[in-house]
């Protein structure tokens, strides 16, 4: 019996692996992220509308909405090919699938990310400066969360007929209070605020994180047996 | 008499008495309630609109617990109950949706904030919205109650979120006036008028849930018979 | 400071209260109807 922690690393080798192969899903979410950040660019009255009004919000809605696209891709993949029927029958315990999922989904969105957030920084003409370590402490633990909640409804809406749709009206709910704290701890950091000001908020995402990864874990096998 | 007849019957029974109960409450708010002085007729509102808000939020916690007793333990009366529970929450969250912004535009002038109660109100909606859809789009009844418990349970967690959120932000929403131990800062007549409204609002929704229950029950037993007989 | 009484708002207590009966009748015809194909 291969120990957890291998099974775990498996499982999100192999969904990496393949989806490095094809690229498309990693590609159609870097492009829409980019496109979406044109648009904010374009959709303003630059006269009136500061671009530093406005940076925090783009860059956490940019992030947001190009990561759901990678949600129902990591299951379109198995249902495609019967592979879940595999998966299900192979001597895999369910907490090693769910983390496997979800640490590949973690580091598509990640990579998204990496390319988003310099995007971010070139077409708004900002920059982080000493308020970065920060800012990116508040990226991780925003992800860490609505990825966990991605996984677990990407997995029930690829049953359905109009999946993007459906995760859509699941996830938006679940997406909006860590989203509001991610851009007010933004906001602060960027106005220079001490970090102890912040504390707070991240603590709220931290234990947002906590709750729902291990509710993820806890219900993920319901999703998947018969 | 099939059972689920009679347990449609009996919800029928308490539907019309909190229909009747219901029509009380209107006579008792309209008339025998006195008019408040800064907020003026307006205010009454208040006396629908709270129950309905009650009602919603427990069911919604209802939906959120019953799920995870579903997941759990794999009942399907269960999965049942969370189904029409969800169900009478989002007629009940309608009308808090609806009755809240018709009394806040009087009374603060604008018919909608984000502030705390109002936006967790929105989220109950979605959250309601999003079960109730998801149930529709599966098929395979086993499939769906799974897929169903896995949102109702994680719903109900969410909204401590939400409320934390929302409350780190100003609110607009007036104080609450009834929660105090020593004097509750109400005329006798509006407490009486609002305690009787929060007791006919849950009758109410015991009524509609167990006649949805019911139904359920019904559709399900006929739902297995054709299953068999094929 | 003017005693100018209460502020006259009745329309929405109104709509209110008939979106109410609306809402709840609604809801009642409705599982009626469907009780009603089922029995």
């Amino acid at each position: 019996m291969i120990s957890w922690l291998r099974q775990v690393m498996l499982l999100a080798g192999k969904d990496l692996r393949i989806e490095w192969r094809s690229r498309t899903a990693l590609l159609s979410a870097v492009v829409f992220a980019s496109l979406v950040l044109v648009i904010f660019v374009f959709a303003r009255d630059p006269a009136t509308v500061p671009t530093s009004a406005l940076a925090p919000s783009v860059l956490w809605i940019t992030v947001t909405l190009a990561s759901t696209l990678t949600f129902t891709r990591a299951f379109a993949l198995e249902l495609d090919q019967g592979a879940i029927d595999g998966l299900r029958l192979s001597p895999v315990t369910p907490g090693a699938l769910f983390t496997g999922k979800y640490l590949a989904n973690l580091a598509f969105v990640f990579t998204v990310e990496v390319v988003a957030v310099p995007l971010f920084l070139l077409f708004f003409n900002t920059t982080f400066g000493s308020a970065w370590p920060g800012i990116l402490g508040t990226l991780v633990l925003a992800t860490v969360g609505f990825v966990a909640v991605g996984t677990v409804f990407g997995a029930m809406a690829i049953r359905t007929r109009f999946a993007d749709l459906m995760l859509l009206i699941l996830l938006l709910p679940f997406l909006v209070p860590p989203l509001m704290v991610a851009v007010q701890a933004t906001v602060r950091l960027l106005a220079a605020r001490p970090l102890s000001e912040i504390a707070g908020w991240l603590r709220f995402l931290l234990i947002y994180d906590i709750v729902f990864l291990t509710l993820g874990a806890l219900v993920f096998p319901a999703i998947l047996d018969e | 008499m099939t059972k689920a007849l009679r347990i449609i019957r009996r919800g029928g029974v308490l539907t019309v008495l909190g229909l009747l109960g219901l029509v009380a409450v209107y006579i008792l708010a309209l008339v025998y309630t006195p008019t408040e002085v800064r907020q003026g007729l307006a205010q009454k509102i208040f006396y629908v609109h709270a129950p309905a808000a009650w009602a919603a939020l427990m069911a919604f916690s209802l939906v959120g617990i019953v799920s995870g007793l579903y997941l759990w333990l794999r009942d399907e009366r269960l999965d049942r109950f969370a189904a029409s529970s969800a169900e009478v929450g989002l007629v009940f969250s309608v009308i808090m949706l609806t009755t809240g912004p018709i009394w806040g535009k009087p009374v603060w002038g604008t018919w909608w904030t984000w502030d705390a109660r109002l936006t967790l109100t929105l989220f109950l909606f979605f959250l309601f919205v999003g079960y109730l859809a998801l149930r529709a789009a599966l098929e395979d009844p086993g499939e769906r109650g799974r897929f169903a418990a896995v949102v109702g349970l994680l719903g109900l967690v969410l909204v401590p979120f939400v409320h934390l959120s929302v409350y780190l932000f100003r609110t607009l929403h007036p104080q609450p006036v009834l929660v105090k131990p020593s004097a509750p800062s109400m005329p006798p007549e509006m407490l009486r008028t609002l305690l009787i409204s929060f007791g006919v609002f849950t009758l109410l929704y015991l009524g509609f849930v167990m006649v949805r229950y019911g139904l359920q029950l019904a559709t399900d037993e006929a739902a297995r018979e054709a299953h068999d007989a094929g | 400071m003017q005693a100018s009484g209460p502020p006259q708002n009745g329309e929405y207590m109104v709509a209110a209260y008939v979106v109410v009966a609306v809402v709840i009748l609604g809801y009642s015809l409705l599982l009626w109807i469907r009780a009603r194909r089922v029995s």
